[in-house]
């Protein structure tokens, strides 16, 4: 009896390893045929121009936006414009100089039509300088680099508090979304010495002050203008350090120095398991309220003169300062990856700041000195890249090859935590081919006339574009 | 009877150990084991029908554990072109040239988009996974020739492992590797990958294409192919994320 069972173990053993292997079989059939790719050899990288390499693609993008028209603090003019179509190159290139030196630029040739822009006019052309710098390796891993660079430190998407150098960078966003709109702007002039150890980077930089600071206003005029006066208006100087003190632990501290002012700050990003990873940026230092900023540069520029009131604000409150961005990304099975932040701005507008700002205001028409100065207040705050609100919560979603392989659909709030109102933008981009992209992006502002997000201009925006790239 | 115990006992030690080294010197099949710089192409395919093509260059380094650090580049599409990915050990950091931001992700998010980098960088599944064997069975390779394999069972052992769970097909004598198949936590299968085109590379006899079967949606493949192979020494410092702006793969 022993023995048949045994046997009988043994032929069920073999048939049921048939079958499986039968069933194995099967997925030999999903094998796709032959490409006819697949006997090129890798070429060199895609985007060549003067015998660099890079990135080139040109982009058209058509957008339409709908203000609103109950504002109780009115906007003066200029208001934004209701269209725009804006046709432009852009171009990341790398050169060789030799074997141990590169030269790097990087720019956008924008040609650009807009309500109330008129043609043909010097705002019918612009170009922006985002980079031009020359990078040289003496001994290996230690670099030196000088011309307009884009210097980048941060680990959270929403709001970058150890971004030194994000300040009046932005130029003609296309997009909302703040993790975007790090890909399109001005570089600063500086030179660059970095040596990356076997565990451990050092990295420092000091930009020089070049020119006089531009004041804080829209310059659709500026033609082939480089901007220096936005980017080295003053000296500034930044230490980096990071090191690796463990399996994935890679703190970095920063040390940034500006007008006699310092600021510390710190970045950490850590793998939660195999999903997740969380983050915390942070920076501190001495400083005033955004809106006594504001009035500083203001004063500084010539927007306003040097003995204006402060209208709402109770003089200089200068104190320690922190920013903060805390938050965690998770990534699903399904190619979804969610980002959930916490930031807050100690420098920010509270609760109490809103209503001074509202109650000063609220009634006044648009051509009058205080309605142009709370203004000129949110529009600095924008510019520096700034949460002008003190806390915000910000969810991003990115789905990638969502509903058919090569579509990707992203979408992002910014809330005010503190009122409720919210800032958000819905993106599909397609790639229909390796070269050719399409995409419709949607955005828009929400909250009562009272908020700070819902007493903006701009209601909703909805833009068309198509990319090809080289 | 406690002979019989013992006896078992040592035969179950010498036949887990037994799966571990056939792991191990299929691994020894798949990656050189000095560290190498390795180019390769990916061919996404939907329904049959090619869609798009990226292109990588690869730096892989042995850490001492058995773990691959890794260092890659996108040099197509031109979308990606410039786009940098670091792995070593629990840290994931991608880079984009365009912000000039790195950017900390998961393990899972590396797996996102059809030809995930996950299957692009080099790993070792003796050193992530802990292998068992469940028999010997002949099935087809990827050209349709049966070949003997031992078939195994790998759980994951360590954090750092990609998948929860594999399926592995070794071919006895050989040590080839000749399917595989990768489920996630939740028990599904998300990928199946035959390793086919064997040439002698730096040394032995290796697998030059992978077809990486999405068995989630199966109208979707990809077809991996390994061009320039050669070792290159590659210094430990490459394997921050201070370095991945400073890469430069001419």
């Amino acid at each position: 009896m022993k023995g048949w069972s045994l046997a009988l173990a043994t032929l069920a053993f073999v048939f049921t390893g048939i079958a499986l292997a039968a069933d194995e079989d099967k997925d030999l059939d999903l094998i796709p045929g032959q490409s006819s790719h697949s006997e090129q050899v890798l070429g060199p990288a895609s985007g060549s121009l003067f015998g660099g390499e890079g990135r080139l693609f040109v982009e058209n993008a058509l957008s339409f936006a709908a203000t609103r028209n109950d504002l109780l603090v009115p906007v003066p003019a200029p208001t934004s414009p209701r269209w725009q179509e804006q046709f432009f190159g852009d171009a990341r290139m790398e050169w060789p100089l030799g074997s141990n030196a590169h030269a790097v630029y990087s720019g956008r040739l924008n040609l650009v039509a807009e309500d109330g822009l008129g043609f043909p006019n010097r705002g019918n052309v612009t170009n922006d300088l985002r980079e031009a710098y020359v990078s040289v390796e003496p001994h290996p891993r230690s670099y030196f680099d000088a011309g307009r660079i884009n210097l980048k430190s941060g680990v959270a998407l929403g709001f970058n508090p150890t971004d030194f150098f994000k300040a009046r960078a932005v130029v003609d966003p296309l997009t909302a979304d703040p993790s975007a709109l790090r890909e399109d702007r001005l570089g600063t002039v500086m030179i660059r010495g970095q040596r990356v150890g076997e565990a451990s980077s050092l990295m420092v930089a000091y930009a020089p002050h070049l020119t006089h600071q531009v004041p804080l206003a829209p310059d659709p005029y500026r033609g082939f203008d480089p901007l220096w006066g936005r980017t080295n208006g003053t000296d500034r100087w930044l230490v980096k350090a990071s090191a690796q003190l463990g399996d994935g632990v890679n703190p970095e501290v920063l040390a940034y120095g500006e007008k006699g002012k310092w600021q510390l700050g710190v970045n950490i990003a850590e793998s939660m398991g195999q999903s997740t990873v969380a983050y915390l940026e942070w920076s501190g230092g001495r400083n005033v309220s955004i809106a006594d900023q504001a009035l500083e540069f203001a004063r500084a520029t010539g927007t306003i003169p040097p003995d204006a009131p402060g209208v709402f604000t109770q003089g200089s409150d200068e104190r320690f300062r922190s920013r903060v961005a805390v938050g965690a990304s998770y990534t699903t099975e399904s190619k979804i990856t969610f980002n959930l932040e916490y930031h807050y701005n100690g420098a920010g507008f509270s609760r109490a700041d809103w209503n001074r700002w509202f109650a000063a205001g609220e009634g006044r028409p648009d051509s009058s000195a205080i309605v142009r100065t709370l203004w000129y207040i949110r529009d600095y705050a924008a510019a520096q890249q700034e949460p002008i609100q003190q806390h915000s919560i910000f969810v991003r979603a990115d789905w990638v090859d969502a509903f058919v392989p090569k579509l990707e659909l992203t979408g992002f709030v910014m809330a005010d935590a503190a009122d409720g109102s919210s800032l958000w933008q819905g993106e599909s981009n397609y790639a229909t081919t390796d070269l050719w992209s399409f995409g419709v992006l949607a955005s828009g502002t929400t909250g009562g006339r009272h908020s700070n997000f819902g007493s903006l201009p701009r209601e909703t925006r909805i833009l068309l574009k198509v990319m090809r790239y080289f | 009877m406690l002979l019989g115990v013992v006896f078992a006992a040592n035969a179950a030690l010498a036949f887990a150990q037994s799966a571990q080294d056939i792991v191990a010197a299929a691994d020894k099949i798949r990656n050189p084991q000095q560290p190498f710089r390795s180019a390769l192409t990916l061919t996404e395919y939907v329904s049959g029908r090619e869609r798009s093509q990226s292109g990588f260059v690869l730096f892989s380094k042995e850490d001492g554990s058995g773990h691959f650090r890794n260092l890659l580049q996108y040099v197509e599409p031109p979308r990606d072109a410039g786009k940098r990915v670091l792995l070593d050990g629990r840290s994931f950091w991608f880079f984009d040239p365009a912000s000039q931001a790195s950017v900390r992700i998961s393990a899972q998010q590396r797996l996102t988009g059809q030809a995930a980098i996950g299957d692009v960088l080099t790993v070792n599944l003796a050193a992530d996974y802990s292998a068992t064997l469940t028999g010997t069975e002949p099935i087809d390779d990827a050209l349709h020739q049966k070949r003997d394999c031992w078939h195994l069972e790998l759980k994951a052992a360590s954090e750092i492992a990609v998948y929860n769970r594999v399926e592995y097909w070794v071919e006895q004598g050989s040590f080839r590797p000749v399917k595989g198949k990768f489920y996630s936590d939740s028990g599904r299968l998300l990928k199946i990958i035959y390793y086919r085109s064997f040439v002698e590379r730096l040394g032995a006899v290796r697998p030059a294409e992978a077809v990486i079967i999405d068995a989630v949606d199966t109208s979707l493949a990809t077809i991996s192919k390994l061009g320039e192979l050669r070792f290159q020494d590659v210094p430990d410092a490459w394997f921050q994320r201070d370095y991945l702006p400073r890469l430069q793969v001419r």
